[in-house]
């Protein structure tokens, strides 16, 4: 081994060291100016992921149209584009309107977010937003939609945050179940087996008799998520040796999220 | 150094892209992992020292965009990625005389391997934290659909990778005579 390959050994070996010595806190720091550093690629990269996707959309409904319509003139398909192009903002205005009139019924102070990515990895569930610290922003602050929970915040950087989702096997949320005096934590899966995830409410008590749809809300217990908010329906329950779990459908789609709000505090 | 500085760029690019390519429902939502296809690659074409660079700056960036922080507890630590990357990629450049004599099938199958092997890691590391180990067809997928894909993906990366190393006249293809 050349000399120059042991001096590089030892000095892969010192920072390996280095960054193994990290401990939480510096860790969260670190990722935080990783992400910042990394954010104009990453908004760059949302901003042509939805073009790409409202082209793809937009060619659809032209086949369709195409398909529909074979006889129709140019300039009647060019009208029935341009209708579409409307109907594309029109969507876009509802979806803002309806998420205007959330934030000011709410009894939240809520800060808007929109999702940049989304988890790139397989073992967590996890989504970045492009709010920050210089949006009033902190770690383990709740993320909700009209809908109901999304998930907390947990690095956050100066203007962009990661949310670890409801779904994830380590956000666990302290529930009740509507009707009962049932309590429990909601968790999600390790490992996501369809698109659309699974919760599983555990720690049940096994004289719990819970119908599919009773809906299942937080209870306020931990102090990071405030009592109320909807985090799904109840799909199955089923009593195990020691307690019972009931597997829950997800309040929000989770797998198509756009905009979120951030639960800063209390109006 | 055009070249390890290119590699360095498609590293950051294509981590950056991950976040962005959906997962493949059809396959047990399966993720494409394409970073590790460009690590491996320059683990059989560089150095050591410009190995072991590209192999901390690939884990540095894994664990910086995916490690989960909550509350005072960190899964897998930051370093722990690199560590793999490095121990895969050591592999992989042991095996860099097989590349030169032209047998890059070797690479491209340990490519889809080594894949499999980071995200098993991963998996076994959190299990370990979370303090239960859960095996079924799901988890196994899991694992091993993004070996598979990086296994479709390689020849093709590196393919075009090796026209770049070409183009940039980066010396290790003048390294052949060295193993003949």
């Amino acid at each position: 081994m050349s000399r120059t390959s042991i001096i590089a050994l030892l000095i892969f070996g010192a920072i390996l060291g280095y960054f193994l010595s990290f401990g939480p806190e510096k860790t969260r720091k670190f990722q935080a100016s990783v992400y910042q550093l990394l954010a104009p690629f990453l908004s760059s990269g949302s901003g042509i992921k939805k073009q790409i996707t409202s082209v793809r959309s937009g060619l659809k409904s032209l086949d369709e149209l195409e398909r529909e319509n074979a006889t129709l003139r140019v300039d009647n398909r060019q009208l029935r584009a341009t209708n579409q192009a409307l109907r594309d903002v029109e969507r876009e205005v509802n979806r803002l309107r309806h998420a205007l009139n959330y934030r000011e019924r709410s009894f939240f102070k809520l800060v808007p977010a929109v999702v940049v990515t989304r988890d790139s990895s397989t073992w967590w569930r996890t989504i970045t937003i492009n709010r920050g610290k210089e949006d009033g922003i902190e770690g383990d602050m709740p993320v909700v939609t009209d809908e109901g929970l999304v998930g907390k915040t947990t690095t956050v950087s100066a203007n962009i945050s990661i949310v670890i989702l409801v779904s994830d096997e380590n956000c666990r949320v302290a529930c009740s179940v509507e009707g009962t005096r049932e309590q429990g934590i909601v968790s999600g899966e390790r490992v996501a087996t369809a698109v659309t995830p699974r919760l599983n409410l555990n720690f049940l008590s096994k004289q719990a008799d819970l119908h599919p749809g009773q809906k299942v809300y937080t209870t306020g217990v931990g102090g990071v998520f405030p009592s109320g908010l909807l985090v799904g329906a109840v799909k199955s329950f089923h009593v195990r040796e020691l307690d019972a779990q009931a597997e829950l459908t997800p309040a929000v789609d989770l797998s198509h999220l756009e905009d979120v709000f951030v639960v800063t505090g209390q109006k | 150094m055009i070249f390890f500085a290119l590699l360095l760029f498609f590293v950051l690019i294509a981590q950056v892209a991950e976040f962005f390519l959906p997962v493949l429902p059809w396959f047990y939502n399966a993720h494409i992992y394409i970073v590790p296809v460009i690590v491996f690659y320059g683990a059989v074409v560089l150095p050591l020292p410009l190995m072991l660079a590209l192999s901390m700056y690939a884990g540095i960036l894994l664990d910086a965009l995916t490690v989960q922080v909550i509350d005072s507890k960190v899964e897998i630590s930051l370093g722990w990625s690199i560590l793999l990357y490095v121990v895969l990629a050591g592999i992989m450049h042991g095996l860099r005389p097989l590349y030169i004599r032209g047998r890059r099938e070797v690479h491209v199958i340990m490519t889809g391997i080594c894949t499999s092997l980071i995200i098993l890691a991963q998996y076994l590391m959190i299990s370990f934290r979370r303090g239960s180990i859960l095996f079924n067809k799901q988890i196994w997928w899991q694992i091993g659909g993004p070996g598979l894909v990086a296994l479709i993906l390689a020849p093709v990366l590196f393919l075009f990778l090796h026209w770049l190393a070409r183009l940039t006249g980066f010396p290790h293809l003048q390294a052949r005579s060295r193993f003949e």
